[in-house]
């Protein structure tokens, strides 16, 4: 394990390979790249999925691939601020395919659109946060209205970081 | 009852009525198959009187080898026999028959001139049947013993068996002088085989024990563990299915299977069928099983050179790793240094799936990787093992590509061959049938023996 470890992760992530998936399979939502010369941070843009309060917000998102990534998932967190069942004040991301449900097969271009699926589709079964999930099992156009204010506050015009 | 659980109809057997007939390597099938298909004619003297080699009438390849014994081929040990035309024919038939007393004094069984079969009826009666010279036949006899008077010498296979250490076994089920088959010498080269054959001083002997009984024409027997014929419906292609596994006699009748393998009493004797080995026809000797390739099937079976042509395909796709994305390469040998070698070309695939990999650990409990696993890709549990191909060109059915493996051994081949050989019940233990991998003998798991392989094309 030991051996094996940098040696993926190099060709995953120091030659690229995940830019080439990323490139090669265009999210058009997402988008993906290394900061400055560090290949195991990387910064990510998720852009506010129609149909959905997040919708014209552009969130920010860190990447860090640990030394034996592939093999344990890569820490995934929001820069910018959202109103989230699942996500917290943090930025934290509750997300099975990040913890226990990982699998190496799993690129960042997969994790980005679970993401995505994750801000049109809560999950408020398994809340980060419990009073947003109670509101949005409950009240539901409340729910959209704070959300909706949220992203226009922090994620549109608005830097990332 | 019985009966059906000791040859079960091919339709018993697990298969795949299933299969995806779109294979993902439809794209790559080799169009220019037609070249490299060995045209017998070309070699064999029987269509032309000036060459010099001898006609060839077939093959004889043990099932369980994939082209070549741990311990190399050599001599009359090999994994593969070809029989040809002999300079001289040598080949025998039934002359007198007669019964004598005192059956260890009667000169005629010393007599090494003479080929006989004793028939030992009781302490102070045998029954002689003596051979004389057939100028129209070849015989070929197949055997442990090491005798000059075997031409092709069979020993146990031992499914999975990777190096000559593996092959040791302490105890043959195996006769010295298993069967003998007889050709002759003129087309259509019918080729026949009997029970037992005629030892070092051109005898065979029945003991009072052995399985015998009276005929119209003299006497007849079985061999202890007998000697097992299965035809295949349909010749030997893609299309075909297995047939029935039937006990050939010593003197070359068919039979119904006994009760267990050397039971004392013979099975019911099957009056339409013969002893003429057809292409495809599988021999069980009780330790062995042999295939034999008649020389007209072979014109139809790929060559090596296309095997190797055809698995060179699918590496120039250049299938790649899922988890690595680094390139892998499908090996023509097994190369156990670079087995477990990290970041190897060595494909590994998840056989409940299909998924190929490389090599890795993720989800591993145990270092020698013999477990089963969970498939990265699609969370499926089953046995993970690396592909090799499957080079012994004479158990594939057709010329399509490697796109199966065999389950769970990984040895790689075309659908309708992964298909054929899982349905092939073959004789295991003293009244069961099992389906293996032609390749390495090792016995099929799985729903259906085999799985599709699902290669991931390369990012660039």
């Amino acid at each position: 394990m030991s051996i094996i470890v940098p040696i993926l992760s190099d060709t995953r992530v120091s030659d690229r390979k995940e830019l080439k998936d990323l490139k090669r399979d265009p999210l058009g939502q997402c988008s993906a790249s290394p900061v400055a010369d560090d290949n195991f941070h990387w910064t990510a843009t998720i852009l506010g999925p129609p149909d959905s309060p997040y919708q014209g917000g552009i969130f920010f998102l860190n990447i860090n691939f640990p030394t034996d990534y592939p093999f344990k998932p890569p820490k995934v967190s929001f820069t910018t601020k959202i109103y989230h069942p699942n996500i917290n004040t943090n930025g934290s991301i509750c997300l099975d395919i990040l913890r226990a449900q990982w699998s190496p097969a799993l690129t960042i271009s997969k994790v980005l659109l679970s993401i995505c699926s994750l801000l049109t589709d809560p999950n408020p079964d398994d809340p980060l946060v419990p009073e947003i999930a109670r509101i949005y099992k409950t009240d539901r156009p409340r729910y959209n209205k704070l959300a909706n204010e949220w992203t226009k506050k922090y994620a549109i015009n608005q830097q990332g970081n | 009852m019985r009966r059906k659980l000791q040859n079960p109809e091919p339709s018993t057997m697990p298969h795949g009525n299933s299969v995806d007939s779109e294979s993902s390597f439809r794209n790559l099938k080799f169009s220019q198959a037609a070249p490299l298909i060995s045209t017998l004619e070309e070699e064999s003297s029987s269509l032309s009187p000036t060459s010099h080699s001898p006609a060839k009438y077939g093959e004889l390849v043990i099932l369980g080898y994939n082209g070549c014994l741990p311990s190399g081929n050599r001599g009359r040990r090999r994994s593969r026999f070809i029989l040809q035309k002999k300079e001289v024919a040598n080949g025998v038939k039934p002359d007198k028959r007669y019964e004598i007393s005192a059956p260890r004094s009667a000169q005629v069984t010393k007599d090494n001139e003479k080929h006989t079969i004793a028939y030992t009826l009781s302490r102070h009666q045998t029954f002689i049947e003596e051979y004389t010279t057939d100028v129209s036949t070849d015989m070929f006899q197949i055997g442990r013993s090491t005798e000059p008077i075997i031409d092709f010498i069979v020993m146990d296979t031992v499914p999975g068996a990777k190096s000559q250490e593996d092959c040791v076994i302490s105890e043959s089920t195996i006769s010295r002088f298993a069967c003998r088959i007889l050709v002759d010498r003129d087309p259509p080269h019918n080729a026949r085989i009997y029970a037992a054959g005629f030892n070092s001083t051109n005898n065979i002997f029945l003991g009072e024990k052995a399985c015998k009984w009276r005929t119209e024409q003299g006497m007849d027997g079985l061999t202890t563990n007998g000697v097992l014929l299965m035809r295949p419906k349909g010749g030997f292609q893609a299309t075909s299915a297995p047939g029935v596994w039937r006990e050939v006699s010593v003197c070359g009748n068919m039979y119904w299977l006994r009760e267990t393998r050397s039971s004392p009493q013979r099975g019911k004797m099957v009056e339409n069928e013969n002893n003429i080995l057809e292409d495809g026809t599988l021999i069980d000797l009780c330790g062995a099983s042999l295939l034999w390739r008649s020389a007209s099937g072979l014109r139809h079976t790929p060559t090596q050179e296309l095997l190797d042509h055809l698995r060179k395909e699918i590496n120039r796709g250049r299938p790649q790793c899922p988890i690595g994305f680094n390139t892998l390469v499908l090996p023509r040998n097994r190369n156990v240094g670079r087995l477990l070698e990290e970041n190897s070309k060595q494909p590994y695939a998840y056989l409940k799936c299909g998924h190929v990999h490389g090599f890795h650990e993720w989800n591993s409990k145990d270092q020698e990787g013999k477990e089963e696993r969970m498939c990265p890709m699609c969370r499926e549990v089953g046995p993970y093992e690396p592909l090799i191909m499957g080079n012994e060109a004479s158990f594939c059915v057709d010329s399509e590509p490697p796109s199966h493996a065999f389950c769970p051994c990984g040895h790689v081949c075309s659908e309708k061959t992964a298909k054929y050989w899982s349905q092939v019940p073959l004789p295991h233990g003293t009244h069961a049938f099992q389906a293996a991998c032609p390749f390495c003998a090792t016995p099929l798991c799985g729903d259906q023996g085999y799985v599709r392989l699902i290669f991931q094309d390369p990012l660039d």
